[in-house]
């Protein structure tokens, strides 16, 4: 396994801008995953990386061997496809071969390589069948054995999951991640899924418009998200615009003053008041300070939803599902409710006009 | 099914049954068929039987006589030798040229491609005769390759260029190459980028990609484009009549002589019977021993 | 084929479907016969256009049917008698062509008018051929190796003038077939069509042909260098014919056509434009004209007719060695 290096890396197709200079550096066995909306550039640096797309300028580096112009198959990553891309005309084992016979691996050697690439994947009953005879989970698997048995220098996913239902989803996030930890693999995982970053990922990669947004663990842009944008991006998030009032109090636009401790929001431009809904407590009764009307209630299973309007604003609400015989239960539409929150709970972030 | 759905395809053989209804759609093309094609064919089947009377055309007859006597006859043997030879050979000269035309055609990604399509499909717009006659122009003796290679001096005496095996090779590639580069570059259309991809990702070098993923991918647009072209190849006329001259014999000018120069519609029918069982039994031994090697997808 | 055949397109009295070459000779048709001598009567004129062995084929196919395509069909002689043989035609007789006494006798037959004729000749190029030879087997000369061009469609005549010069006659074609295959070894060259032919003499690919002397007019008037001789061996005819098929739908029409095509101006038109000599006796040729394309008296002695019947019998072997042997 190898680091990952990204040093201002560029693409230009004609005139637009696919990726503006991007700084990235990926540690020997660390997931850092690319996360934004589609267009936002993250698979054009995932197909450089590749060596697919030769960069307009800078430079990708595994250690410290520049790679930048060496072609895609003499690069040693291991890739799994959104699409899988397996060859429909090879059995799984012969796909899962095929990277061990380009390298000249032969006979016996390879025979075993790839029986433990597919036990790996708990595959080894289906050696024998053509991709299109195996589901769509399975697909992924012998694609993440291919990618795995050539012991690749960089494991790349580009958007793994996103063929898979919701529920197969959830396991195999799990299933890669503890495949990617136990075997060291250094990745670079792509996805617009904010919560497969969050759950895969040591660290994040926010990137909009071509540039990177923001860098760091789930928690920290989670919690501390830097602009916006990435508050929007990586969870639920109400997003109020307006101006900071004093040190403990942010106005809105509509006027309503929103109690915050300003003190680790230290940041001049700040323009916009975030705050995830699960940090809101609400009461019945309109007894508190941030009195409102409840406007929906959507049942979630867990967890339920409120939308509640305080004048202008409409602010959602996410509690843990309440017993059927708590007051929270009772609530409906039109009902009377306070909010209230820990004053250290939200952030004054710049807002990103998009 | 296309590859591409090959690759989707959890239930790929599940489409919806036709209603009966729908059957009826076929029904104007299976009456043109049977009507235009099956029906004259047995007729020709049935002159061929016939006995050959250069005074009263035919004589009714029930004997396979003519069969006997044309496959014996040396004569026709070459004939057919030549035929199959120079469509084995149009077909592979063919496949080898339309195919990198085909692979760039099938993943051009640009506004301009209905216009290439239609460039590439340009040369069949001009009649076969039509074209014919342009290579005429540039083969003869005072044709442009010699009047030009004369002026350069490159030659002294003008080259004999029409009237040669070579003049139709040329001049039948020159008409079926659409057909072979039209039929790949469909098949070479669906096949996912991603998998040259994922060939380059796990090592394969250009040569390696095109070996092992795009060639055994396309294996059913080139099966299909060289049965086209080889069956196409197979019937030549205008080319080898008007580029091969009088003395280079293939089947189809063979039959037309029968036919319409000697008036033995018998002799005619036969030949044309042959003509037709050696093309079809070379394009299904073919397409048996191709599913075999490609497996049948 | 069915170029002009649909019967509803047809008016019931006044259409003519002529069943002829396109070229020279259907456009001189249509300007020397259809429009000046035709339209007056109120015949409208169809031309048929199609080579003869297309044309051959649709009468032999259509001889069943009771309706037919062509009202007049033009063909060479010896098509003619094939065509003949099966009953297809009409019998010609004066009363149905007014003109019909005044055509040469020897050219008449029952099933036909000749509409012109020629004779076939040898052409060599003037400028190359220092001593011209005199005879078809001066062809066969050593000296003209390689310089002997051959039309592959005029076969039957090729074949008849290698069998003259071999020692054969109109009723014997077995001498041609040793001649053809000396010709052969002597690198005659075979040329696809007339055409063909006449490019290849013009660019000095070749300088010597058998070919009716019509066309050699034609020829000369193109600008190729070349001058005729009538073979020692005789001249074989070549008529032109046209008849009025039984099924013909408008066999009036058919037999007014024919009578048109004796029209005394109209064949001198003919030999003006096309070379190929009057049938009829009271069509006179300038001087300089017949001088070109007539045959002198002694010469026209020496005319040969085919035995239509021996060809015919003989087409299936003559086609088959031609093909199979000679050009093998």
């Amino acid at each position: 396994m190898a680091s990952l290096m990204i040093e201002s890396l560029t693409k230009r197709f004609g005139s637009s801008i696919a990726v503006d200079g991007l700084d990235l550096k990926v540690r020997e066995g660390e997931l850092v995953a690319l996360l934004g909306p589609s267009g936002c550039g993250k698979t054009t640096t995932l197909r450089m990386v590749a060596g697919f797309l030769p960069p307009t300028s800078g430079r990708v580096l595994f250690d410290t061997e520049d790679v930048t112009r060496l072609p895609a198959h003499k690069r040693a990553t291991g890739m799994v496809f959104q699409s899988y891309a397996l060859f429909p005309h090879m059995t799984a084992a012969q796909n899962v071969g095929f990277g061990l016979e380009m390298r000249g691996l032969g006979g016996a050697e390879r025979q075993t390589k790839v029986e433990e690439a597919l036990r790996l994947v708990r595959l080894s009953h289906l050696g024998g069948r053509l991709p299109r005879e195996l589901s769509g989970g399975q697909q992924q698997r012998v694609a993440l054995a291919r990618a795995l048995v050539i012991n690749p220098k960089l494991f790349l996913l580009d958007e793994p999951l996103s063929n898979l239902d919701a529920k197969l989803r959830a396991e195999v996030r799990v299933e890669i991640r503890a495949l990617q930890q136990r075997l060291g693999l250094t990745t670079l995982l792509v996805t617009h899924d904010r919560e497969e970053a969050l759950t895969m990922a040591d660290r994040l990669v926010v990137m909009e418009g071509g540039r990177v947004r923001q860098i760091g663990s789930p928690r920290e842009l989670y919690d501390a998200p830097q602009d916006a944008f990435v508050a929007d991006f990586v969870g639920r998030c109400n997003i109020l615009s307006g101006r900071r009032e004093n040190e403990t109090g942010f106005r809105t636009e509509s006027g309503l003053v929103l109690p915050v401790d300003t003190a680790p929001n230290e940041r001049d431009n700040a323009n916009a008041f975030a705050l995830r809904p699960e940090r809101i407590a609400i009461q019945p009764g309109a007894n508190g300070d941030l009195n409102g009307a409840v406007e929906a209630v959507t049942y979630l299973g867990s967890q339920t939803e409120y939308h509640v309007r305080i004048g202008r604003e409409v602010f959602v609400v996410i509690q843990q599902t309440p017993g059927a015989d708590e007051p929270l239960a009772a609530l409906k539409p039109q009902d009377q409710v306070s909010l209230a929150w820990d004053r250290k709970a939200p952030r004054l972030v710049p807002q990103t006009s998009l | 099914m296309t590859l591409a759905e090959g690759m989707r395809g959890k239930g790929g053989a599940s489409a919806k049954a036709a209603s009966p209804g729908t059957a009826l759609l076929v029904l104007p093309a299976c009456l043109l068929v049977l009507g235009l094609l099956i029906g004259p064919m047995l007729l020709m089947f049935r002159i061929s039987l016939n006995q050959f009377s250069p005074t009263q055309l035919m004589i009714e007859a029930f004997s396979f006589g003519n069969y006997a006597r044309a496959a014996a006859d040396p004569y026709y043997q070459e004939i057919i030798l030549t035929t199959l030879g120079m469509a084995l050979l149009c077909t592979a000269l063919t496949l080898v040229i339309a195919f990198p035309a085909a692979y760039w055609l099938g993943r051009l990604q640009s506004r301009w491609k209905s216009l290439v399509v239609i460039a590439t499909l340009f040369p069949l717009l001009v009649g076969n005769v039509v074209r014919s006659a342009g290579w005429m122009a540039l083969f003869t003796r005072e044709g442009l390759i010699n009047t030009a290679l004369l002026k350069a001096h490159l030659i002294g005496e003008p080259l004999t260029l029409m009237y040669t095996p070579k003049a139709v090779v040329f001049g039948i590639i020159a008409v079926v190459l659409p057909y072979m580069i039209l039929t790949i570059a469909s098949v070479i259309e669906s096949i996912p980028r991603d998998l040259e991809d994922a060939a380059a990702n796990l090592g394969a070098s250009g040569f390696s990609q095109f070996w092992r993923v795009i060639l055994p991918l396309s294996a059913p647009g080139v099966a299909a484009g060289s049965i086209l072209v080889f069956v196409l190849c197979m019937n030549t006329y205008a080319t080898a009549v008007l580029l091969g001259g009088p003395r280079f014999k293939m089947m189809a000018p063979a039959i037309f002589d029968q036919f319409v120069r000697g008036n033995n519609w018998p002799m005619g029918a036969t030949l044309a019977f042959m003509l037709l069982a050696v093309t079809m039994s070379f394009t299904i031994f073919g397409s048996i021993a191709f599913a075999r090697r490609y497996r049948a997808r | 084929m069915l170029a002009a055949g649909a019967p509803s397109a047809r008016a019931a009295s006044g259409q003519v479907v002529v069943g002829t070459w396109g070229g020279d000779y259907g456009q001189l048709l249509g300007d020397l016969i259809d429009k000046p001598l035709l339209a007056p009567k109120g015949f409208e004129v169809l031309q048929d256009v199609a080579n003869a062995d297309p044309r051959k084929t649709k009468l032999l196919a259509e001889r069943q049917s009771r309706r037919g395509s062509m009202d007049v069909a033009c063909l060479s002689d010896s098509d003619h008698y094939i065509v003949a043989a099966t009953n297809v035609f009409e019998p010609v007789d004066a009363a149905k062509v007014s003109r019909l006494d005044k055509v040469f006798p020897e050219l008449r037959t029952e099933t036909a008018i000749p509409h012109i004729y020629s004779a076939q000749v040898i052409l060599y190029n003037e400028n190359l051929v220092k001593t011209p030879p005199t005879s078809f087997a001066d062809l066969w000369d050593p000296k003209w190796r390689g310089r002997v061009g051959l039309a592959d469609i005029l076969y039957p005549a090729n074949t008849f003038a290698a069998a003259l010069a071999g020692g054969g006659s109109a009723s014997n074609f077995d001498p041609a077939e040793k001649m053809l295959m000396e010709l052969r070894s002597l690198d005659a060259k075979i040329y696809p069509s007339n055409e063909a032919l006449a490019a290849g003499l013009k660019s000095e690919e070749v300088w010597l042909t058998t070919m009716w002397l019509a066309r050699g007019f034609m020829w000369k008037k193109a600008g190729i260098p070349l001058a005729h001789v009538v073979p020692k061996e005789g001249a074989v005819a070549i008529v032109f014919e046209a008849s009025v098929p039984r099924n013909a739908r408008n066999k009036d029409g058919g037999f007014a056509y024919l009578d048109a095509m004796l029209d005394a101006k109209a064949q001198i038109a003919f030999a003006d434009k096309m070379g190929y000599v009057p049938t009829v006796s009271d069509a006179a040729l300038p001087e300089d004209l017949a001088k070109q394309v007539s045959l002198s008296e002694a010469d026209r002695a020496r005319l040969l007719k085919p035995d239509y019947k021996y060809q015919t019998e003989r087409s299936q072997r003559t086609l088959d060695f031609w093909n199979k042997q000679f050009k093998g």
